[in-house]
């Protein structure tokens, strides 16, 4: 040792930003440890490759024929024809319409005295008479008969109304998505209701009313009209469904329904001739069965299913006017989403990936090497989810827009209908697939941590998020508790890919395989996000309690 | 029957690496034999070829002039230990050597024969998880003597053990020696095996650079030299230096000085009245002789320690 | 090969684990049988398509996760503390370490099934006439006797080995446990997930038929025998190509790999 003075000893440095420094390190160290073992990128990049070729598989073994002018035909030729709403969403628009043109400003009236309705009968041997399928009284939820302001009579055209359902009470409809509850309560004689629908410029304004002198009003719709518009009655009532759920599997039988709606006072102000009345179905929405049923032929001229002797009117009609959710009406469609079901698989590479990659550290006690290097046991934690999660996240989001790049041309140009999406909600399923397997990999992450062992940690969150998804596919529970369970396990993430909303005025069963779920997308994945955290939130206790 | 491990012409790679380049010696009944050899020279490969557990490129391995794989009971024939660690975590000692003893079809009375020898009958029904280090060796050698093999095949025994245990082991691996075994023991402990080992094998890079008796190759590398420890430093390295010697000074007060023998030594500075206090003829000790036949083969050789140098410069 | 086959029920039977798991699959499967049991009815009105032996032995599909895991552990926490080479050392012969860890695991996992599958026939023979699923209405109570029944039910017991057996082989490949339970319980579960999601007939088909899960299955039917893709037998059939390929996969490489 030489003799010298000794040098000032070198002062810390400031402690705040050695943290923060310390902690980008942190970051660097367990992506280097991270990318340096092969088998884990491999596992990554396997997990993004089957995301990939599974979407690519269904898209490229769809297969639709159809019968052109009788011959046989398939793919593109045989899309269906499905119209498109205002805002660009596919709907359903098919009713019986009792019509007259109205040019500019104009106001419509109605008492609405009855709505009944009828469906077919499923079970037993079905009746085939000249007028039709055999039908039963039956009034359905939805069922609807009201007035209406309606831009012309193209399927898909801007719309508002006024109506009174089977079960939902008075409502105000417009644009297929908007929806506003009127009076409760079903419509009798003794109890009518009134409805009452004004234009002014491009506002729709709709009244209700108990009695015909005291309105109340229900709501407004600001709609693109042209000056000429077409006013009047209609009626419509959804396909009837009758969904068994056996184990192992559920059985839809449906058949369409009709719901007649008699009116009565009814008055047009404005500058429109009174009788200049024309009845026709829209979209093969004339009756199913009785006098002037066309069997869902499209819309043809008027055959007295109404009666204009003193004002009243009753209208017949089936089908829907609201946002198309899944195959209806028979035509095959598909969701944006179902380019990415192999998302699911993926997710199982990912989640072995993520859980090795801290339950390797228990392996020959690498754990205290790490630990000796950054004692900061939460730290540690924190920079493996991150590093997991965000591999995770850039494997997902490749695979995924690869699938949907590819994918959904390949849908189209078998002669899948792709249910339109505006680019905002396509770029929230594919991210939103992204993060669902960044989120996953969070949660094996905290698990292996919690767990330390490689096989159970890997059983135990494939058990977590598969065995509740593979439950409800596999209909093991009654649709009840099947929706508990996609709403309260991790597999309720799964939601985020759902591209067609839920619309309330629609009935939808939720079939996780077709892509509906109970919760909406972000309440969904809210609950995986919920159960990364507080899995995250053990293994931080854990970590800390336990020795190493 | 007196059964000798033979290892002929051994050649392996794993991918670029050469393991082993033409590794050739055999191990004789009745004594130890040391198995020493820098890291990565191929030893733990060599005694995993001769167990069938890796597969060489060239050459064979043979143990009574049988391959092991042949043998019907292996274990009654080689005993060996190539890792204390390798035990299931969750599995007591004493279920782990009863799997062992039911598939060499020996009885559980020879298990708790063995537990007692290794001096494991008090810990014996404990999880093999909780072991410590010297627990998991002692229990490796027992399970290596279950079938009372005639060729012992030991893998670094000493890691671990406490003076005490490598006391035992000593007297253990002499004692199976004297039985009319055949021992093999790798290690780096030199001074266990200075004492413990009759013949030695050293190897380096995948070969092996001397097969000789224990004493044999002390003797070669003590060379004729002499220490000496004087108070008159300069006048004994010049009378001797005259004399034709080369002296180093190693320590203050001490020399060292090849080319002349004890007497030799002695004779001349009594001649010329130098005064000392001690003359001994400075014998090798089996590090120093290991250093020097393996210094080519060192793979991993970390800075040179300063000390040695001098040593060095008589060379 | 009867000491390895000593050593080998001696190396499992010593591990608390082993117990826990052969329980659970017992366990599980009936819990899962008798949930679905349980969960099904017969209205008044309907006449109800279902299969009740198939139903009844429901759990077997989730049984066989646990089957899945034991044996690939079996193998797996070997390799993970290096003992397999101590397991080489006692018995050099290779293929015989792979026969008789085959032999006592398959062994154990049909003791196990029997169990199970006993559980769940009697959950079904217990549940099923008080939701509806009576003598007058066509459905007779579940019992063994009855020639399909027995069929279903040995037919369950052999699937539930054979996915031991293809455990074994993918574990002997691919070595880590938590890969090894990964792969399986995807090559198991994701092909029945995917055969719901794809449209196409024609791929429905065809993965039905030759995937291990859905083609062993239909060992279980015993009623609209014509509508089933692939016929009870073939089925298992096809389930013992797959874990037979497992098994020769996991053996050559066994076999050719350094320990």
């Amino acid at each position: 040792m030489t003799a010298g003075t000794l040098s000032a000893p070198i002062a810390p440095s400031d402690t705040r930003t050695g943290r923060r420094d310390g902690f980008g390190q942190l970051l660097r160290a367990e992506w280097t440890k991270f990318r340096t073992v092969r088998g884990w990128v491999i596992g990554m990049i396997v997990a993004a490759l089957l995301t990939v070729l599974m979407g690519l598989f269904a898209a490229a073994n769809v297969n639709i024929g159809c019968d052109i002018n009788g011959q046989q035909n398939s793919g593109r030729g045989c899309e269906p024809y499905v119209p498109l709403g205002p805002g660009g969403e596919a709907v359903q628009d098919s009713f019986y319409f009792i019509h007259q043109p109205l040019a500019g400003n104009g106001t419509i009236t109605a008492q609405i005295v009855s709505l009944t309705g009828e469906h077919v009968v499923l079970t037993g041997p079905q009746q085939a008479t000249n007028n039709g399928p055999d039908m039963t009284a039956g009034l359905m939820p939805w069922s609807k008969a009201g007035v209406m302001i309606k831009e012309n009579t193209k399927r898909g055209s801007a719309y508002a109304a006024m109506l009174i359902t089977g079960s939902h009470g008075v409502r105000m409809q417009y644009n297929y998505t908007g929806d506003v509850a009127g009076m409760p309560g079903a419509v009798t004689a003794s109890s009518p209701r009134w409805l009452r629908l004004t234009r002014s410029g491009d506002t729709i304004t709709g009244y209700d009313s108990a009695d015909g002198s005291h309105w109340t009003k229900v709501g407004s719709a600001h709609l693109a009209l042209s000056s000429t518009v077409q006013i009047g009655l209609f009626a419509t009532s959804p396909s009837y469904v009758q969904t068994s759920t056996s184990f192992g599997g559920s059985s839809n039988n449906g058949g369409p329904s009709q719901a007649t709606g008699t009116f009565d006072h009814v008055s047009v102000s404005g500058s429109a001739p009174a009788n200049n009345w024309t009845g026709e179905a829209i979209g093969g929405g004339g009756p199913v069965t009785g006098p002037g049923s066309q069997g869902g032929a499209p819309t043809g001229p008027l055959t007295q299913p109404y009666h204009p002797s003193d004002g009243r009117f009753t209208a017949t009609g089936s089908g829907d006017i609201a946002p198309l959710v899944g195959d209806a009406q028979g035509a095959p469609t598909a969701t944006v989403e179902q380019s990415l079901t192999g998302a699911f698989i993926g997710l199982i590479a990912v989640v072995v990936v993520a859980t090795m990659f801290f339950t390797a550290e228990y392996r020959r006690g690498l754990i205290r090497t790490t630990l000796a290097a950054t004692p900061g046991r939460g730290a540690v934690l924190a920079a493996k989810a991150i590093v997991a999660g965000l591999v995770a996240f850039v494997a997902g989001l490749v695979a995924c827009t690869v699938a949907l790049a590819v994918g959904v041309p390949m849908e189209r140009g078998k002669g899948e209908f792709i249910l339109p999406v505006s680019t905002l909600t396509e770029a929230r399923v594919v991210v939103g697939t992204a993060a669902l397997l960044a989120v996953a990999a969070v949660f094996a992450v905290a698990i292996g941590a919690v767990m330390r062992r490689s096989a159970v940690a890997v059983t135990t969150v494939i058990v977590a998020i598969v065995l509740p998804f593979l439950l409800t596919v596999l209909n093991v529970f009654p649709s009840g508790v099947a929706n508990w369970v996609m709403r309260l396990t991790p597999a309720a993430g799964f939601a985020i890919q759902q591209s067609i909303p839920h619309y309330s005025q629609v009935l939808t069963a939720s079939n996780v395989a077709r892509g509906t779920y109970p919760l909406p997308p972000y309440a969904g994945f809210a609950v995986l996000c919920c159960y990364a955290a507080a899995a995250l939130g053990l293994a931080f206790f854990l970590l800390r309690r336990r020795d190493a | 029957m007196q059964t000798t491990i033979e290892v002929n012409e051994l050649r392996k790679r794993f991918g670029p690496t050469i393991a082993l380049d033409g590794m050739s010696f055999s191990v004789q009944p009745g004594q130890v034999t040391g198995f020493v050899g820098p890291n990565g020279a191929g030893k733990s490969t060599t005694m995993r070829v001769i167990l069938g557990l890796d597969a060489p490129d060239e050459g064979n391995a043979l143990i009574g002039g049988k391959p092991y794989v042949s043998l019907r009971h292996p274990m009654r024939l080689v005993g060996s230990l190539l890792d204390a660690g390798a035990l299931q975590p969750s599995r007591t000692a004493r279920n782990h050597l009863l799997w062992l003893a039911h598939s060499q079809g020996l009885r559980a009375n020879r298990v708790d024969e063995v537990i007692e020898e290794a001096g494991l009958d008090k810990v014996a029904r404990r999880r093999a998880g909780g072991y410590s280090l010297g627990m998991r060796q002692r229990l490796g050698i027992a399970a290596a003597m279950l079938g009372d093999p005639a060729v012992i095949m030991l893998d670094e025994p000493f890691n671990g053990m406490d003076p005490e245990g490598i006391v035992w082991m000593r007297t253990f691996l002499r004692s199976l020696a004297s039985q009319g075994r055949a021992v093999l023991v790798s290690s780096h402990l030199m001074s266990e095996l200075q004492d413990t080992a009759d013949h030695l094998v050293v190897v380096g890079r995948g070969k092996v650079i001397a097969d000789t008796t224990l004493a044999s190759l002390l003797a070669a590398a003590s060379g004729d030299r002499v220490v000496l420890r004087t108070s008159a430093v300069s006048d004994a390295t010049a009378v001797l230096q005259h004399a034709g010697a080369s002296v180093a000074v190693t320590a203050p007060l001490t020399l060292t000085i090849a080319g002349l023998s004890p007497e030799q030594v002695v004779a001349l500075l009594s001649e010329k009245l130098v005064p000392f206090s001690e003359v001994s003829a400075h014998r090798a000790t089996l590090e120093q002789a290991y250093m020097e036949l393996t210094k080519e083969a060192v793979e991993f050789r970390p800075a040179d320690v300063t000390g040695e140098s001098a040593e060095g410069a008589l060379r | 090969m009867s000491e390895a086959l000593h050593a080998e029920w001696t190396k499992l039977r010593s591990l608390s684990g082993t117990s826990w798991l052969l329980v659970a699959i017992a366990v599980l499967t009936a819990a899962v049988s008798t949930a679905a049991v349980a969960a099904t009815h017969c209205p008044a009105s309907m006449s109800c398509p279902v299969d009740t032996t198939k139903l009844s032995l429901t759990g077997v599909e989730f049984g066989q996760a646990v089957v899945a895991i034991l044996a690939v552990l079996a193998i797996s926490s070997e390799y993970s503390c290096g003992m397999i080479r101590t397991t080489l050392s006692a018995v050099p012969r290779r293929t015989v370490v792979l026969a008789a860890k085959a032999a006592v695991i398959t062994a154990l996992v049909m003791t196990a099934a029997l169990a199970a599958v006993a559980g769940s026939v009697l959950a079904g023979r217990l549940i099923l006439p008080g939701h509806g699923f009576t003598t007058a209405r066509g459905f007779a109570a579940l019992s063994l006797a009855d020639g399909p029944t027995l069929r279903a039910a040995a037919g369950s017991v052999l699937y539930l080995a054979l996915i031991g057996v293809l455990s074994l082989g993918v574990a002997m490949i691919l070595r880590d446990s938590a890969v090894a339970i990964g792969s399986v319980l995807g090559v198991l579960y994701l092909f029945p997930i995917i055969i719901g999601l794809i449209g196409n007939e024609q791929w429905q088909h065809r993965l039905q038929r030759w995937t291990p899960v859905s083609a062993g299955l239909a060992i279980q039917a015993t009623k609209n025998m014509r509508s089933l893709p692939i016929s009870p037998w073939s089925g298992l059939g096809v389930l013992a190509i797959w874990a037979g390929a497992a098994l020769l996969a996991g053996g050559i490489t066994f076999r050719l790999r350094d320990a």
